[in-house]
């Protein structure tokens, strides 16, 4: 059977380090304050060390990442260290930039506002790579009255989409995974929006990632069993708490939930 | 003196596969041309993306009539991976039907998703059940492997299935002809179970 997946999520910025700009790790809270962690590739190690299903490494510089040559060489080094899966963005502008992310060792490509703002490129995606490459990230917001709404940038930017309706036209258009990602609980673990993943994940034929608000290890179980997401991703969760996807992993399978327990 | 040539015929994610070969301590050299083939002990044909598209790529590279010598008339080692396989049937359905290599008879088709309990892309890590001995796995073992696919294959005539997988309904996960084996399946993603399938292939 299928196994349900956990997925840390390597957020990636660039720093100023004495005289050299490096990508670091880093988490963010609510997508606005961001946490130093440290190398991107010795974390990578260790959560592969611990068993992690994939890795999500997201530029969230909002700088081009096709011709990001520190970027390009940093998926390079985690794709010829680690044998897991890949999934790549932040930053993508243009189905060529696709091409790119794989040459350089990604294995499927995750794109935000470029697919908000020319969704398009979903079918020329799909078509060319294959929708099992095609990741489509959503980020929202709730508003006061309650109806979560699509934002693009770095959820700086709202737009009039609603999240369900979105997420049935990308998958349409030939997504092969939708990342749910609620900004206001990114990095509080605070727990995961179900309610609004249950909605999504139901009426959609293709797989969902629940992603923002995992603060313990019941979260994961939670998204799963009620959210109905056939993957969990998480950053702040795995980056600082004193749990590792281990731990996580044991508690997710007590609660009943098919998962990996031997690479 | 084992060298794994892997077909360079620009419809693969090729870093990865050469990266873990590496890893298990093998020299990897790309291949781009059939005189390329001389120095190579192991071929491997990647494949990702539509069934045509990949199709037709190998077919302009020039390289088909020199691989189906390697795998069928010398019968040398040669492991093909996700579309890699999936070219080796008789066709494929993938966006109109097309025709395949046919080594292994058989075709590819699309999984059927089923509501919240099957779901379209098989994305992720799965059983496969292996019901012939390969490499370390013995008929009757079962190891978690990654795929991330939405056509599958089925039904081969000329070789055998030799390992099962289960998204709604059974599929070929590894089929073999001889020599030449094929994964539905990333052995190269699949960390300490895809490393042991790739040394079971070396050591064909």
């Amino acid at each position: 059977m299928l196994k349900k997946r956990l997925i840390p999520k390597l957020l990636i910025q660039h720093r100023q380090i004495g005289s050299m700009i490096r990508p670091v790790l880093v988490t963010t809270r609510k997508f606005d304050q961001s946490f130093d962690v440290g190398d991107p590739v010795s974390q990578a190690k260790i959560y592969q060390a611990q068993m992690a299903d994939e890795l999500i490494v997201l530029n969230i510089d909002r700088t081009p990442i096709g011709s990001d040559v520190l970027l390009l060489g940093l998926i390079e080094r985690l794709a010829s260290e680690t044998f897991m899966p890949l999934a790549v963005g932040g930053g993508v502008r243009s189905v060529e930039d696709f091409g790119r992310l794989l040459d350089h060792g990604a294995d499927k490509v995750v794109i935000n506002s470029i697919a908000a703002d020319n969704p398009d490129i979903i079918d020329t995606a799909a078509s060319q790579f294959g929708a099992q490459c095609v990741v489509v990230s959503i980020d929202y917001r709730r508003h006061v009255d309650g109806t979560p709404r699509v934002y693009t940038d770095r959820a700086s930017h709202r737009t009039q989409r609603s999240v369900v309706e979105w997420a049935h036209e990308a998958a349409q258009r030939g997504a092969g995974e939708i990342v749910l990602v609620d900004a206001d609980r990114d990095g509080t673990g605070r727990g995961l929006d179900c309610t609004l993943c249950a909605e999504v994940a139901h009426s959609l034929p293709i797989p969902v990632i629940l992603s923002g608000g995992c603060g313990i290890a019941s979260h994961f179980s939670d998204g799963i069993l009620d959210g109905g997401a056939e993957a969990i991703a998480a950053g702040t969760f795995f980056a600082f708490r004193d749990q590792n996807p281990i731990q996580t992993r044991s508690h997710v399978r007590n609660s009943g939930i098919d998962i990996r327990v031997e690479t | 003196m084992t060298v794994v040539g892997i077909i360079d015929y620009r419809a693969g994610n090729i870093r990865s596969i050469r990266n873990a070969f590496e890893h298990i301590g093998c020299e990897t050299s790309l291949v781009t041309d059939a005189a390329q083939l001389d120095g190579v002990s192991h071929v491997v044909l990647p494949g990702v993306g539509a069934f045509a598209f990949c199709m037709q790529r190998l077919s302009e590279s020039g390289m088909l009539p020199a691989l189906e010598q390697w795998a069928l008339v010398k019968h040398r080692p040669l492991l093909g991976i996700c579309v890699g396989m999936q070219l080796m049937a008789r066709c494929g359905l993938e966006l109109g039907g097309h025709e395949g290599l046919n080594w292994m008879g058989g075709k590819v088709l699309p999984l059927i998703a089923n509501g919240a309990r099957v779901r379209v892309p098989h994305v992720g890590w799965n059983d496969v059940m292996f019901d012939e001995p390969f490499g370390t796995f013995a008929a009757g073992d079962k190891a978690d492997f990654y795929f991330d696919h939405s056509f599958a294959f089925f039904d081969p005539e000329f070789g055998e299935t030799i390992g099962r997988c289960t998204h709604g309904q059974d599929f070929a996960a590894v089929v073999r002809r001889g020599n030449v084996v094929a994964a539905q399946f990333h052995p190269e993603k699949s960390q300490d179970a895809g490393i042991r399938f790739l040394q079971g292939f070396l050591a064909l």
